[in-house]
Formats: structure tokens, sequence, C-alpha cells
């Protein structure tokens, strides 16, 4: 059953993926296949494999307990906010904050997570930083 | 070019010190990733790249770095599987089987010793067969048009789809799926956006080592997450040795394991696992009655391991000399090469044989490393494992996101990371392989414009995806791989028998 779900957003993915190439406009001086068919013949492959995915699905997967759902999403919320508060907030702290949390959810005790945290993202962040070079952001509330 | 004169110059390559160290290094880190379980291959070279770019590593040492890890990586996936009974890697699922069995009964030194040692006999052998076959493939090659060119790619997907994961149709998704991301960006030859909606981070199209970190580095993560690994794991090593019966009793199993293996890894798709079961269970059947297998026979480590070894080379084979990848590290491999400027294919033996001769060296130094390292040293990488998960796990987390973030500088890259892993996570629950999706995306821009090349040299004209341009003949080559990615699409029917015999699955993730 599951599968079959799975099937139909497949489906919908390749539907879609053909209608938005299909309103690509613009080019000239293209070659005589020009820049579509190529995502056709993509979206042809994936649609008929969909198809024959409805058609014979596997048995459903085993889906985790409940509790592990909220710490995906927590994590996935996390990792999101990690993305926009790098720049402000800087690589050290975030990083910091982001390991605490993955630690805790691991089983750490929050102190556990945050020294090792820290201490960690200290140590790359140097090794990184002063001896190969690489810019991470420092964080505009230090600039 | 005489052989062993480019092999000697491949030598001068290996033995600068920067090259000796990077070898090292890269054999140190690949055999930590195999030993630690959850930790693949592939998110361990996709986490290693960006070093090379910001150290401005020369392509060479890039890439010795990089095989480094990858062949490194078998040698150290064994020790779990044969000490705790968690293979470390995929491609050791099979050594688990008699290897667990002789630990259990006090024999864990002799296993680990023979994986060692076969190991390092199927390393070199490899070599060996990659220094005489990578040649000879390339001259033939060399003739290649863009309608052998893009035959060729629709070869290497549907093997890569037929063997890749249990559900073909699944794999072959995947694939769509990598080939629709390699779409995202400007058209190679008209220049209009495709598939950016509006977002000007995507023009330069997606970037192949967020969605390498995305779909297994944070993956992975949520992956043990789930699994909630027990912490701390405590194993008695013993002494490595091995007695000089042993060894004679494996010595044949080794060798044709390692030429089957190297063999198996010349194919797209058929990676290191897949070498690995198909070498037990051939060694199973011939040697039959003779030995224990299932029961602790030392030919069952034996074989496994000097199988998935040897594919490993074999692997890259068609990556140096046809710029087609089989497997998911070999496609992060060729993105690395070609970011450095250097795109694999026929004219790499020529045109840049330090890259090819110095990393072909390189592999010798590399296996010899390995043995010692592996050798006395399992005790200290089997205590690694005693570092609790909570530190492990999201430490590796942060070097992906300083990984991440080194490519462009951007926390919009960031984001796609997230959705590309959670991506990679549901994939990984709904058994969809992975690597495809790398593939087709590494992949995806050459099949592109080569299909419309060779389209453009026929004017339109559809037949000229199977005749030469120039002559006006039908080319022999084109028309023979278009038959054989049809054919390879039975191979599951055939790989299926190989697992009925009572062994589990053969996985991607190689």
């Amino acid at each position: 059953m599951a599968d079959r779900i799975v099937g139909a957003l497949i489906l919908m993915l390749a539907i879609g993926y053909a209608v938005v190439g299909s309103r690509m406009v613009g080019g000239f001086l293209s070659d005589p296949l020009g820049p579509r068919p190529f995502p056709y013949l993509i979206a042809t492959l994936m649609g008929l494999s969909a198809l024959w995915l409805l058609a014979r699905p596997d048995p459903n997967p085993s889906w985790p307990k409940k509790e592990f759902w909220l710490s995906f999403g927590l994590v996935l919320v996390s990792l999101v906010a990690y993305a926009y508060l790098i720049v402000p907030l800087g690589f050290i702290i975030t990083t910091t904050l982001e390991m605490t949390l993955l630690s805790v959810l691991f089983g750490a005790r929050w102190w556990q997570g945050l020294g090792g945290g820290l201490a960690f993202t200290l140590s790359i962040y140097f090794l990184f930083t002063q001896g190969l070079g690489v810019t991470l952001p420092t964080g505009r509330i230090f600039g | 070019m005489d052989i062993l004169q480019a092999l000697l110059n491949g030598f001068g390559v290996a033995f600068q010190p920067l090259n000796l160290l990077l070898v090292a290094l890269g054999c140190l880190v690949g055999t930590l990733i195999g030993v630690l379980p959850g930790i693949g291959p592939i998110s361990g070279v996709a986490l290693l790249v960006p070093l090379t770019f910001a150290l401005k590593m020369p392509p060479e040492s890039a890439l010795i770095l990089l095989a480094g890890i990858y062949y490194g990586a078998m040698y150290g996936g064994s020790t779990t599987s044969i000490l705790l009974n968690i293979p470390g890697e995929t491609s050791s699922v099979v050594t688990a089987i008699d290897g667990n069995k002789m630990a259990k009964s006090g024999r864990a030194g002799p296993a680990l010793a023979i994986a060692a040692w076969g190991s390092f006999i199927a390393g070199t052998l490899s070599v060996v067969g990659l220094m005489t076959l990578g040649p000879l493939l390339a001259q033939w090659a060399i003739r290649f048009g863009p309608a052998e060119y893009f035959a060729l790619m629709v070869f290497g997907f549907s093997t890569l789809s037929a063997l890749a994961g249990r559900n073909m149709f699944k794999a072959l998704i995947a694939t769509a799926f990598g080939l629709m991301l390699a779409t995202v960006g400007q058209d190679p030859q008209s220049g209009i956006s495709r598939y950016t909606f509006g977002l000007l981070q995507l023009e330069d199209g997606m970037d192949f080592l967020i969605v390498a970190i995305g779909l297994f580095a944070v993956s992975e993560v949520l992956m043990i997450l789930e699994d909630k690994a027990p912490g701390a794991i405590r194993a008695q090593v013993g002494r490595i040795y091995i007695s000089f019966k042993d060894f004679t009793t494996s010595i044949t199993t080794i060798i044709r394991s390692s030429v089957l293996g190297f063999l198996i890894g010349v194919l797209p798709g058929a990676g290191a696992s897949i070498a690995a079961f198909v070498a037990y269970t051939t060694e199973k059947r011939i040697l039959g009655a003779k030995g224990r297998f299932g029961e602790g026979d030392i030919r069952g480590v034996a074989a496994p391991e000097s199988a998935n070894n040897a594919a490993a080379g074999g692997a890259l084979i068609p990556l140096l000399t046809l710029g087609l990848p089989g497997s998911g590290t070999t496609a992060i491999m060729l993105g690395a090469l070609v970011s450095l400027g250097v795109t694999p294919g026929p004219q790499m033996f020529e045109q840049h044989p330090n890259v090819v001769w110095g990393l072909i060296a390189s592999m010798y130094v590399g296996n010899l490393i390995l043995l010692l390292l592996n050798l006395p040293l399992v005790g200290l990488f089997v205590r690694l494992l005693q570092v609790p998960s909570w530190f492990l796990i999201p430490a590796v987390l942060a070097i992906s996101f300083i990984g991440v973030y080194a490519v462009n500088n951007n926390p919009f890259d960031l984001l796609l990371m997230a959705i590309f892993g959670m991506l990679g996570y549901l994939m990984r629950k709904f058994d969809f392989p992975l690597a495809p999706v790398l593939l087709g995306l590494v992949l995806g821009y050459l099949m592109e414009i080569n299909l419309r090349r060779a389209l453009t040299l026929s004017n339109g004209n559809p037949s000229g995806l199977f005749v030469n341009p120039i002559s006006g003949e039908v080319s022999i080559i084109a028309v023979s791989l278009w038959v054989l990615a049809a054919l390879s699409l039975f191979a599951p029917a055939i790989l299926a028998r190989f697992r009925k015999q009572g062994l589990g699955s053969g996985d991607e993730e190689m």
C-alpha cells in the first residue's frame, strides 16, 4: 500500500516535471533537439517505472516507533534553523547548539552534549579556518 | 608509451612527500570509516572532497587521497564483521557469516589476518589488472563518438538499475531522479534556464557534493537515530596471526575471488557488495563438501574480503578510461576531478599521465600501508567503537556542515542539504537505492550533451544514435552497447538465483 502512494507521488512528479519543461521559454540558435526532449525522456522513464510500482508494489516498510518521528522532526527543523542562523550567529554558536541537540537525542545528558559539542566545534573551527584556510562565518553579533 | 616507464614515472609522483602523506591519510581515514558502522565510504569520500578544494590540491593528489579512503574502507569493513557480527560496510556483510563464527570459537586472530592478507593480495592483483587493462580499454574507446558515448551511458544506467537494490524499477526511478537534478540550471547549448524556479542559487545547477552529503551522510544520521545503536561495545581481539597451513588452504580462494571480484567491479553498478557475495557463493559451490562454509571456514572470510578489494580496483577502470563511474563513490571522484579541471576519459592516459599513473603507483603503496596498519593496529581501531555514538554521530554531522558550506560559502546549500537528508531517509525506508541518484546527477549533463551532439550530426535524424556520421556506416559498438543494455535488465533474475542460496542482500552503497 505504501508503495502505491509513493508510486502515485512519483507519477505526479514526472508529469509535473514534463509540464514545467514544456513551458520553458526562450532559447535560440539551438541544436535540432533543443532543451526539452531530454527532460521528456526522463519524465517518461520515471512515469513508466512509477506505473509499474502502482501495479506491483513491494511489501510495506517497517515503520519506526512514534517517538522517533518527534526526534526526526526536531532534527529537520533544527537543520533548517541552522541554515538561517549560521550567518547571523556564526559557526561556533550554531554548530555547538546543533551538536548539543543531537547528542541529547542520541541519549547524552545535556551538559555532556554541550561540553562535547563545544569542544569539537572549537577544534574543527580553528583547524579549518586557521589550518586549512576555509572561510566560516564568525557571526554578525561579533562583527 | 611504455607501461613500465609510465609506472616508474607514476612512482615518482606517488613518492612525493605530500602524496605519500595523503595516501597514508586516505588509508587511515578509510579504515576508520570502514570500522565505524553506519558511516559509509560514500559519505567519507564526499566529506573529504571539500578539503581537497580548500587546500588547492593538484588533481593527482586529490585522487590519491580519495581512492585511499575508498579501498581503505574495504579493509576496515571486515574488522567489525568478524569481531562483532556488525558489518562496518555492506560489502562485508558476507564476511560476518564465517568470520564471526571463527571469532566465537576463538579464532578471531586468523580471521582478521586472512582478511588483511586477502585484501592485500587482491588489492595488488587488481592494481596490476588496472594497469594492463586500463590503457587497452582507453585505446579502444578513443574512437568513441557522441553516439557511442550516449549508448555507453544508457548501458551504464541499465546495469546499475538492474544490479543496485532489490527492485529494478525503484532503481530506475532513482536514476531518473538523478537525471532530473542534472537538468536543473542553464541548458548547456541554448543557454536558457531550466527548472531553477527563479532561484539564482540554482542557476549553476545542483552541486553533486551537497546532494551526496545530504543524501548519504545526513540520512545515515537519521537512520542511526532510528536504530539507536548501543553506545559502547567491547571486543576481544587476541593475537593477529596466521598459520602457514591456513594460508595455503586459502591462497587459491584468494586468487580466484580476486579475479572474479575485479571483473565484477569493472561492470557499472555491480560494486564491491555484489562482488563479495558472488565470490562467497562461488567458492561455496566449488569447494562444496570439502569446505565447512557457514560454520567458520577461513575461506569464507578470504573469498568476500579479496573480492571486495579487487572490485574497488576494477571500479576505477571505467572511471578512468571512459569517464563512466559505476558506483556512488566513483561518481563523487568523477565530480571532484571535473571540478579540479581533469575530465576522465580515453584521452586521460595521454593528457594526464601523472594523475593516472600516480594513482596506480599510490595504490601499490596504499595496499602495503594498509597491511602494516591493519595487522598490528586492529585492536586500536576496535577501541574506537567505544567512543559513544552521542558524540561520534553529531561530530560527523558538524563536519558535513563545513563540507557543504565550503562549496559556495552560501547558507542556501545547507537548506538543500537538509532537504536531501530527509529525502535520503525516506528513500532508504522505501528501499530505493541512493547511488543511482548520484550517478544520474553526475552523468546527466554528459548524457544529454552527447545525445544532442549525435542528433546534430545527423540533422535530427534518430538514426544518428546508431550510425557513424562520417563513414555513414552502422556503428557496431553503439549497437552492441544498446543490445547489452537491454540484456542487462535480465540480470536481476540471474542475481536472484544467487541470493536464493541462503544469503541476504548485496545492496548498493558502493
